[in-house]
């Protein structure tokens, strides 16, 4: 009797309502994820208007961004490799592309959450208006960040098999891409940091995030940071999936 | 005799390196329907290799291997829809309760589950209760449970279970034993590993005796100890002046501890 193999949509449809799941057990987590950028907004109130609301959302939005894609996607995948979970996946009839397509898909949720939220609180707390068509280019231009940022987590999981080893570098790393990108790019580190700032992943996703808001300011620097983001999660995406092993032995 | 599309699975000649160290070398064995078959070795002997190649977990560098009729390099997904599969540890997302996981593993082997389907899975396995349990909220035993149901929830021709009793206490060892048997009665072949020669002698109908990546024995477990047990190392490794299946065993891989 010849054997049945499961559609791809059907197991895709399992995994993905697996990995929600799991996502919603660690809620809290992920409030704290949303917290930051929402408590960065608050603090930031009383110099709006000397920033600007595009550069104040697209910094929130940021943070959310590497906070999600740097963090929560890197150690919920060391973990669950540390644990066999993937091994335990790949034993079963699916291709290996859908538990990782799966967890994406998660983490594009949490992209739109964060981006939604930043925006929402810029506009009752703040009073930042912006266009119609900025919410819009927001959360593309979130997609295409956060696109970066995954890809740096999925080459620091690449690099790193320990999963404590794996948290511990990805917090450094969103500390120092929060501290130094965030006070570089306001020139509290002088010009010399902020030019190199500028070309970070943290400054051309900022760059991205705060044109798209603001299309009326999306200027040809815009385009350059949108397409050095693209490469970023080009160049990580290939070094980490080339990299990536699915067992910890 | 029997013939090659008789067999559950059908290892080949199969070959293992890793860089240039030869984990399993020329090693071919096959399950009957309706067969308990051992793979015994001591550690690094190259159990995990060859049960990781049929799993689709490694490619082995030459060699075949069918699960069913399907060749693992050819039809991977056929292949793994024919077997079930427990590994060693336990390894499921710890957020999420058993019925979750069940339904998950429904899913992705293509298994409709009714509720009334789901609750008998639950109850078959002892785990009706604990079904709004998170999967770190369980004990070992009910963990090795919930593994051991997922195997069979497809109804595979082949079942993999990768030292299924280890650190079960002596009821659970045999509930799954029971467990074990009662496949086989359904046709099902059954290839385990352990580190228990009770075990193997108990319930494995033949056993393959493997070390430094190659067969050094496979037969059933009396005629191997009647077999060998003339064997001066045999004799030397025997405790109680009766020949024992790990007597047999100690005797054809050695004395030496192995990491």
């Amino acid at each position: 009797m010849e054997v049945t193999v499961p559609t791809t949509s059907a197991v895709l449809k399992s995994l993905l309502l697996a990995d929600l799941r799991t996502q919603w057990r660690n809620r809290r987590a992920v409030l704290l994820t949303v917290l930051v950028p929402v408590i960065i907004l608050f603090s930031w109130k009383g110099i709006i208007d000397q920033v600007g609301g595009a550069f104040a959302l697209g910094t929130c939005i940021t943070v959310g961004l590497m906070a999600t894609g740097l963090m929560g996607y890197t150690n919920s995948v060391a973990r669950d490799r540390d644990k066999g979970v993937f091994q335990r996946l790949r034993v079963a009839p699916l291709p290996a592309w859908t538990i990782m397509v799966s967890r994406l898909f998660v983490q594009l949720l949490m992209i739109l959450v964060i981006t939604a939220t930043v925006l929402l609180v810029g506009y009752f707390a703040d009073h930042i208006v912006i266009p119609s068509a900025g919410y819009v280019l927001a959360f593309l231009a979130a997609i295409v960040g956060a696109a970066a940022y995954l890809a740096m987590g999925q080459v620091i999981v690449g690099l790193i098999k320990n999963p404590e080893v794996v948290q511990s570098t990805t917090r450094l790393v969103y500390f120092i891409f929060i501290m130094v990108g965030m006070l570089g790019q306001l020139g509290a580190l002088g010009d010399y940091v902020k030019e190199y700032v500028i070309w970070s992943p943290y400054g051309t996703v900022q760059t991205i995030i705060a044109d798209a808001v603001d299309p009326s300011k999306w200027t040809s620097t815009s385009t350059e940071a949108l397409l050095i983001t693209v490469g970023y999660a080009v160049v990580f995406f290939i070094a980490g999936i080339k990299k990536f092993q699915w067992s910890n032995k | 005799m029997h013939n090659q599309q008789d067999f559950i699975l059908d290892v080949d000649d199969l070959n293992i390196y890793y860089g240039n160290f030869q984990a399993v070398n020329n090693v071919s064995f096959h399950v009957l329907p309706g067969e308990i078959f051992g793979l015994l070795g001591p550690n690094g002997a190259g159990k995990t290799s060859t049960l990781s190649a049929i799993e689709g977990l490694i490619k082995p560098q030459s060699g075949n291997i069918s699960v069913a009729g399907y060749n693992v390099k050819e039809k991977p997904l056929h292949a793994k829809a024919s077997m079930g599969v427990q590994l060693q540890s336990t390894n499921f997302q710890p957020e999420l309760k058993v019925k979750e996981i069940i339904e998950l593993y429904a899913g992705i082997y293509g298994v409709e589950l009714t509720v009334e389907k789901l609750n008998a899975i639950l109850s078959e396995n002892n785990l009706l209760e604990s079904k709004d349990k998170k999967f770190s909220q369980l004990s070992g035993g009910q963990q090795q449970r919930v593994s051991l149901s997922l195997c069979v929830l497809h109804d595979p021709k082949l079942l993999l279970l990768d030292e299924p009793t280890t650190g079960l206490d002596p009821q659970s060892r045999r509930q799954l034993w029971d467990r074990m048997e009662a496949i086989r009665a359904k046709g099902r072949g059954i290839l385990l590993t352990t580190h228990s020669m009770e075990e193997a002698e108990a319930v494995c109908d033949r056993i393959a005796i493997i070390d430094h990546g190659k067969i050094i024995a496979i037969d059933a477990p009396q005629v191997l100890m009647e077999l060998h047990h003339n064997d001066p190392e045999v004799i030397a490794a025997s405790r109680k002046g009766k020949i024992t299946l790990e007597d047999v065993f100690i005797g054809l891989t050695g004395r030496e501890v192995r990491n």
